[in-house]
């Protein structure tokens, strides 16, 4: 049921990647399906993160004027990056999201320019310019779309809770008088 | 399907992830290495992304009319009155017009010449924008079902703003001339009454093209129009590219180096024409020249 609500979430988020820069200009510079895919990545499924991130990336590729498969590449690698990272360290809470977001982004941005430049293509847009405005309005938009998605993924966040952190043993203590007594 | 233990989803993850990316690096290479030909990929996505583009881009743009004309109702008052008075104006005008139609016509049908135009234009609605960052292409309503072919060219009031690069039945993309990639051939002012000609360039920048190539000995003038040649083989002639807005000056052996500003608004279109232009068919290559490929079957393919 989870991976049916990402998957909806991630077609959902191509589609606006697809039309909201023809309704404002400033949503060009939000990575919808870059968040999907990262907010995958963290629910620690990796093969499935990686499918999303090659996915998303090819559809936004496909009515773009850059190289198809270029925006496929950088996704699938953050995707790993990400899942990677969420195998080491635990990153169920918000604010530890942020910087992953952001950083996804940044490393996204790197990627796909350097693919481009790699193949010999220029990419229209100045890239310190569009990697700044592109992290200000992914991790804006990052944050909030993870804080709905989380109330939508409510009981799969509370059973990872309890796997990431087992309930305490109850142990005796020791009566440290009887410890000395015993010496 | 079991379900794969968490231990075996961590060993299988990078090979699948070498798996993808190149598989998504033999994509790029083959579409860096084929250029601005037809992709399937690009045409069924287009087609795909259609059913959704188009009713959000109309909706949108029919929230943002109303708006607008609830502001420009204000206006509305003072632009009557000046209009009243233009239209006295132009009145006068159109009388004068129609004589010199008349003349003009007559004129003609005593050299015997006959009304031609060199392609039909299609009117067509933007209905998506590139969804990444990095490039402006564009999406429009029309495609092959239309009679739209790859690289014809799209213009928005007389000026030429790009050409297509994909296509799908229902809908084709363009890229506009400031394209890094782009060059076409150009004239400053009308075509036979300037030797200035060169090459029009994109820069990469929003809202500024070069022109290069230009004879350092001809004089060139901020200010100036720049047309299309139509001798690149895409575009055809006299089309309007934009204004000179400042000039290198060369010399007798360097060119001129020539900034000019588009004359379309090309990042605020919503409307745009296609020209269903097709250049007329290149000459063969000269069978006789010493760098032809020859093909397999022993005959003469192309110049290098």
């Amino acid at each position: 049921m989870e991976q049916v609500k990402i998957t909806v979430a991630l077609i959902i988020a191509i589609l606006l990647q697809w039309t909201l820069r023809n309704v404002a200009e400033p949503f060009v510079y939000v990575d919808f399906p870059l968040i999907i895919v990262v907010y995958a990545a963290l629910q620690r499924n990796s093969i499935k993160a990686l499918f999303y991130g090659t996915v998303a990336g090819i559809a936004v590729d496909a009515l773009s004027g850059g190289l198809l498969g270029a925006n496929g590449f950088s996704k699938t690698l953050i995707a790993y990056v990400v899942s990677e990272i969420v195998r080491r360290v635990y990153l169920d809470n918000l604010l530890l999201r942020i910087p992953v977001i952001a950083g996804a982004c940044v490393l996204n941005g790197l990627v796909y320019y350097g693919m481009h430049r790699l193949l010999g293509q220029e990419p229209t847009a100045q890239v310190v310019n569009t990697i700044a405005y592109t992290l200000i309005g992914t991790t804006i938009a990052g944050t909030i779309i993870y804080l709905l998605l989380d109330n939508f993924f409510v009981e799969n966040i509370k059973v990872r809770k309890r796997e990431v952190f087992a309930p305490r043993r109850q142990t005796r203590r020791r009566n440290p008088i009887r410890l000395g007594n015993r010496r | 399907m079991a379900e794969r233990s968490q231990q075996e989803v961590w060993r299988l993850a990078p090979w699948l992830m070498i798996a993808l990316l190149l598989f998504n690096f033999i994509l790029m290479a083959f579409d860096a290495k084929t250029g601005s030909q037809e992709r399937v990929i690009r045409a069924w996505t287009q087609v795909a992304a259609d059913f959704f583009q188009s009713p959000v881009t109309t909706i949108s743009s029919s929230i943002n009319n109303y708006f607008q004309s609830i502001s420009s109702l204000r206006i509305a008052q003072s632009e009557n009155d000046i209009l009243k008075q233009r239209i006295q104006e132009l009145e006068v005008e159109v009388k004068q017009k129609e004589d010199l139609t008349f003349e003009s016509g007559r004129l003609k049908s005593l050299l015997e010449l006959k009304e031609q135009s060199p392609y039909k234009i299609l009117a067509a609605q933007i209905i998506g924008r590139d969804p990444s960052a990095w490039f402006d292409t564009s999406i429009i309503n029309r495609g092959s079902l239309d009679g739209v072919k790859l690289n014809m060219p799209i213009a928005t009031n007389g000026a030429l703003v790009g050409r297509v690069i994909a296509l799908s039945p229902l809908t084709a993309q363009f890229a506009l001339i400031t394209k890094d990639k782009f060059g076409l051939g150009a004239v400053i002012g009308a075509i036979g009454g300037s030797g200035a000609l060169g090459v029009v360039s994109g820069t990469g920048k929003k809202e500024i093209l070069e022109m290069g190539y230009v004879s350092g000995s001809v004089e060139v003038k901020v200010g100036e129009t720049v047309f299309t040649t139509g001798q690149d083989g895409i575009y055809p002639s006299g089309l309007k590219l934009g204004e000179i807005i400042e000039v290198r000056s060369g010399s007798a052996t360097v060119s001129h180096q020539i900034s000019i500003k588009p004359s379309a608004n090309i990042y605020a279109m919503q409307e745009v024409a296609v020209l269903l232009y097709e250049p007329p068919p290149r000459p063969e290559y000269d069978k006789s020249l010493p760098n032809v490929i020859k093909d397999e079957r022993g005959g003469k393919k192309s110049s290098r």
